[in-house]
């Protein structure tokens, strides 16, 4: 099934056209690569900061309300990025194992960011309030690190598996 | 490529570990791998600057702090993203030496040091007058030099791939 729509997918005259030029793949992976940038850095300083071996000065709520729009503008040019990508190469991606792990992983930070934001703009304390919130914001944090990591590792092994 | 170069680069590439990175299946992906992982993090904290400096991003609050709450990420991840660096180039370290991308990165790595240096030394003079404001245009001149060098940074080193 999936191996025929990227048969499929791989001969339609879009994806023929990105293939044929190049200078798509490494121009469209150079955005993903700068948007991965801007992303990964706010994730892992909002994630030093919930497990607090953060110098940052500023409260979390502020931290996280102003992160905000940069998270999903980077999340954004990602989806898009990926998505000509996977146009151009539908195999090298959509039959990949570690492509889908990426993917779920993907999911799971875009969740816990989420949850994150909106627990942090309806209460300000939200993560300090007692010794459960902190350490379930450490865990958090130790989460938002690992996840960071394992995407980033993941994107870079599709090349190789 | 002359005589010493060339023996210089046949001599680290032939040293037991960059010999062993060429040979192993999994070594050279997990190298490169720590190596992207750190430059996210070089190019994150730098344009996160650089956007302070171009007045885009966070301009309520003061240059100074910014740049004291991003300097330890990019310094560490630099330090770590060099050190991985320095292993891939000395696996095939002949190759990468002639591939003209490369040449490229390695050029526009030295200008972001140095226009770095330069705003260091030169455009943070006179930092209070402007610390919470829109600062002076020599210091937005290196926040978009900074912004543009990184981008062909990232751009030269995706082509080094596609090209060796």
């Amino acid at each position: 099934m999936i191996q025929q729509f990227c048969d499929w997918l791989s001969r339609t005259d879009i994806s023929v056209a990105f293939q044929s030029a190049n200078w798509f793949v490494p121009l469209v992976q150079t955005v993903h690569i700068i948007a991965i940038a801007i992303l990964l850095t706010t994730v892992y300083v909002i994630g030093f900061r919930l497990i607090g071996i953060s110098r940052s000065v500023q409260p979390l709520a502020r931290l996280a309300a102003r992160s905000a729009p940069w998270i999903w503008t980077a999340l954004s040019v990602l989806l898009v990025s990926g998505i000509l990508l996977t146009v151009t190469e539908p195999a090298r991606e959509l039959l990949n194992w570690v492509f889908r792990i990426k993917m779920l992983l993907v999911l799971i930070l875009a969740g816990a960011l989420w949850i994150v934001q909106t627990r942090t703009r309806r209460d300000l304390t939200y993560w300090s309030e007692s010794p459960a919130r902190r350490r379930a914001a450490r865990a958090v944090g130790v989460g938002f690190i690992i996840i960071g990591a394992g995407i980033v590792t993941a994107g870079r092994w599709i090349a190789y598996v | 490529m002359s005589m010493a170069v060339e023996q210089a680069l046949t001599w680290l590439q032939d040293l037991k570990f960059p010999t062993a990175i060429r040979e192993s299946d999994w070594l050279f992906p997990t190298i490169e791998t720590v190596h992207v992982l750190a430059l996210v993090l070089v190019v994150g904290s730098i344009m996160t600057v650089d956007l302070r400096l171009l007045g885009i991003a966070q301009r309520e609050r003061p240059f100074s702090e910014i740049a004291a709450e991003m300097l330890p990420w990019t310094w560490t991840a630099f330090l770590v993203a060099a050190a991985a660096g320095l292993m891939l180039f000395s696996s095939k370290a002949l190759v990468y030496y002639a591939n003209v991308p490369f040449r490229l990165k390695m050029c526009c790595l030295l200008l972001a040091g140095i226009n770095m240096a330069m705003f260091h030394w030169l455009g943070t003079r006179h930092i209070e007058a402007w610390d919470r404001a829109q600062p002076p245009r020599r210091a937005k001149l290196a926040g978009g030099t900074s912004l543009l060098l990184w981008t062909a940074i990232v751009a030269t080193g995706r082509w080094i791939g596609f090209t060796t």
